[in-house]
């Protein structure tokens, strides 16, 4: 870093998600190129005050063999293993999740998609793989509010689910699936990264500008992919629900009785099912039925 | 806005509500993260109503988070306690101690493993009721099992199943090979039952002469800004009984420890305006011109944040190298050392050579 950096203010980007906010150093041109196509809605703010996750991406040793890298850093300190230089994005968007996961110990954090229609949202949580960001994806292009492909933010005090539109990052297949399909926007494709190849899906302007408006759970469904299958879904009971959903929650246990009163108020006041599919269309359709039968 | 004013202000907030806007509180909840301090900014700082909202949210997460591995340590104490018995004494040390006495200090304490101190001769009994309960040993290779048995203080670190938490088995506080070595059979001998446990603790005077050993003479140099931040709380927590100063005096003399509680006793007094601190120091002999001047250089570099904007510059790295070395040369003769360090670097080359061949090609 040059001295003369070191004496100035650094000039952070500032992202406003809906739960969080965050800043972002960076001197990489093409990171900021990046960072216009996933994040199109977003204007220009000011930074003056607080940040829940500030980084800065900075290039590594333009000699090192293998190629030139990309850190992130946080505090002073370097979390995570390099990225290619090119793969800043996805470094990015991966590693200040994994921050804000650790330090947004005020809400219940699941992991979980999560769409609205209006105020009425239905959260979707699964483990990695089970397709949760692609349907996502999928039912905000069939018209659904898009809240977050990856976290299930509720606020324990009032129950409701707070937005955090990210672009959502499609691997492999799911590219093509998301992609072929009328309306989408998808951001740059990053090659061979740690999970496979991976595309950011854009949320449209309507659910970005709607990032603070919270919403009510109205239904859940746990979404299982599995290639062929035929479309099937069971009603899972509140005990279960509330165990299923602890199991896929980043910090039920670590909010202690917080966490607890907060998960079982959700299992109890909502229906929950489990979805098993292999069509997305089909599943979307489903999911519209449970939907309508909710109780308001 | 520089640094160090940030530095100062975190340290202020430890102990008292702070009136500062957004972007002041920005600064101090990273320097608090990187320093292991947040949950003890939020201690005295979470009842304080000119917090706003998102401010008050990052304070109750980090209090939240210090709770519960507050409460995962006392399951692991639990877990332990069937296997004191009355046949030798086991000293809880450090932050699993604070918490049981129920110490001010021990409140949005982040604590990260256990340590335990028994009897050298009783070291392999509690260390097979350990395995026999299961706990399990961390694998390491034969050198690092060696410097652990024979030069080091404790066993290697082992871990319950499925526990986040490590413990850490020791027969002395200092390591055997080191000039600070001392018997530590007087430790027993002085030590406090903690009613309502099987556990032991250290003494008032020893539990601070640890602190200070830990701080000063430990390899590990992230963090240490909080081991000053221990350091000042017992000292305040024990200001007020009758006697202790004289007490804790002696009583590093005896041990050949008031290197150490000097060091102690200063930082405390400097960073953290430590009153108990100030007033003791002057009792003890200080340390040497070129000591003093070194060490008041180095260890601010080395323990204080640095500006939570750039990646640490050069000087810190420097500072932190030559006060690993001072470490090392206190803890080792140089017949030990040379061959040791030797071994260690190569070992860290030959790991360096090993990630870069891997990280080609792989994201």
């Amino acid at each position: 870093m040059a001295r003369s950096a070191r004496m100035a203010k650094l000039n952070y980007r500032l992202i406003e998600v809906g739960a969080a906010r965050l800043a972002v150093f960076s001197p990489i041109e093409s990171f900021h190129e990046h960072l216009d196509i996933v994040y199109p809605h977003q204007d220009l703010l000011e930074d003056e005050d607080f940040a829940d996750v500030r980084v800065s991406l900075l290039p590594g040793s333009r000699w090192r063999p293998g190629g030139r890298q990309v850190s992130l850093w946080s505090e002073g300190l370097r979390p995570f293993e390099p990225y290619p230089l090119h793969s800043a994005l996805p470094l990015f968007e991966w590693g200040s999740n994994w921050l804000l996961a650790r330090r947004l110990n005020a809400y219940l954090l699941f992991h979980a998609g999560v769409v609205a229609r209006g105020e009425r949202a239905v959260l979707l949580p699964a483990a990695p793989g089970a397709g949760k960001t692609t349907l996502s994806c999928a039912l905000h292009l069939a018209g659904w509010r898009f809240l977050s492909d990856e976290f299930g933010v509720v606020d324990p005090e009032s129950g409701d689910i707070l937005p955090m539109v990210r672009p959502a990052p499609l691997k492999n297949r799911s590219i093509e699936i998301i992609g072929e399909r009328p309306g989408a926007v998808l951001g740059p494709r990053f090659p061979k990264t740690r999970k496979g190849d991976v595309a950011h899906f854009v949320p449209d302007r309507d659910s970005f500008d709607q990032r603070h408006r919270p919403a009510t759970p109205a239904l859940i469904v746990f979404p299982r992919f599995a290639a062929g299958a035929k479309l099937s879904h069971a009603p899972v009971p509140p005990a279960q629900a509330a165990m299923r959903l602890g199991l896929n929650s980043f910090n039920y246990e670590s909010l202690g009785p917080v966490g607890f009163a907060a998960l079982v108020a959700l299992a109890r006041r909502t229906p929950a099912y489990e979805l098993v599919y292999g069509d997305v269309d089909a599943a979307i359709d489903r999911i519209d039925t449970l939907f309508a039968s909710a109780p308001r | 806005m520089n640094a160090s004013a940030d530095v100062g202000l975190l340290l202020r907030g430890l102990h008292e509500p702070l009136r500062i806007d957004e972007g002041r509180w920005d600064r101090l909840l990273r320097l608090g993260r990187v320093s292991g301090l947040h949950a003890r900014l939020a201690a005295t700082n979470l009842d304080n109503p000119a917090l706003t909202a998102v401010v008050r949210r990052h304070l109750l997460s980090a209090q939240r988070m210090a709770a519960y591995r507050t409460q995962m340590l006392r399951a692991e104490l639990f877990r332990l306690a069937p296997l004191v018995t009355d046949d030798f004494p086991v000293i809880v040390l450090k932050g699993a101690a604070y918490v049981l006495q129920q110490r001010r200090l021990s409140v949005g304490r982040f604590v990260s493993d256990v340590d335990l101190l028994v009897p050298r001769p009783q070291l392999r009994t509690m260390e097979s009721r350990l395995l026999d309960a299961g706990w399990r040993a961390e694998k390491l290779e034969a050198y690092d099992e060696r410097y652990y048995r024979d030069w080091s203080h404790e066993t290697p670190p082992m871990r319950y199943p499925g526990s986040t938490l490590e413990l850490d088995l020791h027969h002395a506080l200092t390591p055997v090979t080191g000039s600070l070595a001392f018997d530590p059979a007087s430790l027993f001998a002085r030590s406090e039952a903690i009613p309502g446990t099987p556990f032991r603790a250290l003494c008032a005077e020893d539990q601070v002469l640890h602190a200070c050993v830990h701080c000063f003479h430990d390899g590990e140099l992230d963090l240490r800004l909080r081991e000053v931040v221990d350091i000042d709380g017992l000292l305040r927590a024990f200001a007020e009984a009758p006697g202790f100063s004289a007490r804790l005096r002696q009583r590093a003399a005896e041990l050949g420890l008031e290197r150490p509680l000097w060091y102690g006793l200063h930082f405390a007094e400097a960073w953290l305006g430590c009153l108990p601190a100030h007033e003791l120091k002057a009792s003890l002999p200080p340390p040497g011109a070129l000591a003093r001047r070194s060490m008041d250089a180095l260890v601010p570099l080395s323990m204080l944040p640095s500006d939570p904007d750039f990646p640490p510059p050069m000087r810190v790295a420097i500072a932190r190298t030559l006060l690993r070395s001072r470490y090392q040369w206190l803890r080792m003769p140089p017949h030990l050392l040379f061959p040791h360090l030797l071994r260690k670097s190569w070992r860290r080359l030959r790991a360096r050579a090993d990630a870069n061949g891997q990280a080609d090609g792989m994201p």
